[in-house]
């Protein structure tokens, strides 16, 4: 689905630049583009946190001037680039650029930048989401398998253990993963010593 | 006394797109004409012109050889998105302004342009919201496969939907193309509420054309009213009489039959606007258009271009095609220019002025 035109309305823009003519017609074109623009240095203030987007310059700008991690910013940054020396634009992919905009910085390019980053923002996010719930399924997954362990340990088939887990679940109205977390966590607390009744549900 | 100044003319009097370039130009030299005449201004306009042809690859050169070698620093021309955003390079480096008098599809604010038309919010927009309630929600969009008609259709297509509408069908055609047998076809069977068209030059008179026959064919309980932002007086001849019917949206329609529409008027008018600016401003036209606009709020004197954006605050005018001329439907107060339509859902719609339905 193609991106809706309309929501840059009243969106909240923090420029961390020192004053200069290079940077000067960003503002009005932000704010013409219907931006809220702050301009801020050297110290972006805490509040930048809650702004929609970040522009940061990529050549005197340093890490210690973010009120965040490098990497984790929790919006849309588009780095103000005048020196491409390599050190500099490793600095400022590190920071976690999601677009770019030379300097000087004329009219053109703004709204495609804005564009740009808040895409480039929403498909990390949703990666890092996904990778996320990926992360916890394969870890769910070896919990399974250790809780279909505990009933093969007690004499049942692979194919019997994995019914019985099934059943529990149903039983305790929670997902397979969440019954086989408790049945391990029992079990393990158990000092693996007991003798088997509170699993044998069967 | 007045002092002369030399103004850039760049219009395309030959080529695809001639008979607009001949009306805007038309609308520049009766606007220099007015005010070297009147003797309120202080300032007298000669004209330095070069014609582009209506090819796009002719106008950065021309635009560069004005502003370089015959002392413009303001030009009036462009007709088009594309040709406008070949010459703004050459502005930028060589400190020219541009005085766009066409509508155009928004989503630019260069600040060497003085955006005089319209925008989205200033024509499609009321010309949708007017529609909806009239004709109902469901709707068909076509346009010539070119950034005016992708933009036209992607902003109608999300004003429609919001409004709880449907797009029955969205298609594109070739610039010059007049087969029209599917497109056609299409149409006589999802029998829209309204049709989007942003078809232009001839493919636009072809599909007028076809549409009235179905209307003769499929009888009065299917009318296919036809909505355009870019049908202007001058295009009526070419259209002929399939065009009847047609309803426009825009700033300004020419009230007697015959006229040159808005192309002209605003390009007219727009020729005022700098003399306006440069009045008791010797030197004036070196400045950047933001310090002219800027001077002229400050002498309580403010522009009709909006000192932000530096396009111009308009009247929005539906207007329908009967007897071959425009007869004003409904008239909306001025609104400001809003090209990134990013404060339309702040800002909803005045209210209409008056009402003027036959």
């Amino acid at each position: 689905m193609r991106m809706r035109t309309g929501h840059l309305g009243g969106a909240r823009a923090f420029v961390l630049h020192r004053p200069h003519p290079a940077i000067q017609p960003l503002a009005r074109q932000l704010h013409v583009i219907g931006l809220e623009v702050r301009e801020a240095w050297p110290e972006l203030p805490a509040e930048a946190v809650a702004s929609d987007f970040v522009f940061y310059d990529a050549d005197m700008a340093h890490e210690a001037q973010f009120p965040w991690a490098a990497g984790a910013a929790p919006m849309p940054m588009i780095a103000l680039i005048a020196s491409e020396a390599p050190g500099r634009l490793r600095w400022a992919m590190a920071m976690g650029a999601h677009a770019q905009l030379l300097k000087p910085v004329g009219g053109k390019g703004v709204y495609a930048a804005l564009l740009v980053a808040r895409s480039n923002f929403d498909r990390t996010n949703e990666a890092v989401a996904r990778i996320a719930d990926l992360e916890s399924r394969l870890s769910a997954r070896q919990t399974v398998v250790q809780a279909v362990m505990i009933f093969v340990l007690r004499g049942k088939s692979q194919g019997e253990a994995y019914e019985l887990l099934r059943q529990t679940a149903m039983a305790w109205r929670v997902t397979i993963e969440e019954a086989a977390e408790r049945l391990v966590a029992t079990h393990s607390g158990e000092g693996r010593s007991d003798d088997g009744k509170r699993l044998d549900l069967a | 006394m007045k002092r002369n100044l030399s103004i850039g003319v760049l219009h395309s009097a030959r080529g695809p797109y001639a008979v607009l370039g001949r009306a805007a130009r038309s609308g520049v030299l009766r606007g220099v004409a007015e005010v070297n005449a009147d003797a309120a201004f202080d300032v007298a306009f000669s004209v330095v012109e070069s014609d582009p042809e209506g090819r796009l690859d002719r106008y950065a050169p021309l635009c560069r050889d004005m502003l370089r070698n015959a002392g413009v620093r303001h030009v009036f021309g462009c007709l088009t998105s594309s040709s406008r955003k070949e010459v703004i390079p050459e502005l930028e480096r060589l400190d020219g302004v541009l005085w766009y008098c066409a509508p155009y599809e928004g989503f630019e604010a260069s600040e060497q342009v003085a955006y005089m038309h319209s925008c989205p919010n200033q024509h499609l927009l009321p010309l949708l919201d007017w529609a909806m309630p009239t004709f109902g929600r469901r709707a068909a969009l076509v346009g010539s496969n070119y950034i005016w008609g992708w933009e036209i259709a992607q902003i109608a297509r999300e004003r429609i939907g919001a409004a709880g509408g449907e797009i029955l069908s969205d298609r594109y055609l070739a610039i010059g193309d007049t087969e029209l047998d599917h497109l056609v076809a299409e149409i006589r069977a999802l029998r829209p509420d309204f049709i989007v068209n942003s078809l232009i030059g001839e493919s636009s008179y072809t599909f007028l054309a076809r549409v009235a026959g179905l209307r003769a064919d499929l009888g009065e309980a299917c009318a296919l009213p036809v909505l355009s932002c870019n049908f202007t007086e001058v295009e009526i001849g070419a259209a002929g009489a399939a065009a009847e019917g047609l309803y426009s949206a825009g700033p300004y329609f020419e009230a007697a039959a015959g006229g040159l529409g808005s192309f002209a008027e605003t390009s007219r008018l727009a020729v005022h606007e700098l003399a306006r600016l440069l009045r008791g401003n010797a030197g004036g036209e070196t400045l950047p258009l933001a310090q002219l606009l800027a001077g002229a709020a400050r002498q309580g004197r403010p522009s009709r271009l909006d000192p932000d954006t530096q396009h111009a605050r308009q009247p929005v005018v539906i207007a329908q095609l009967r007897g071959g001329r425009f007869r004003e439907v409904l008239r909306l107060p001025e609104i400001a220019a809003d090209p990134y339509l990013s404060r339309r859902d702040r800002a909803p719609l005045a209210r209409p002025m008056l009402k003027v339905v036959s």
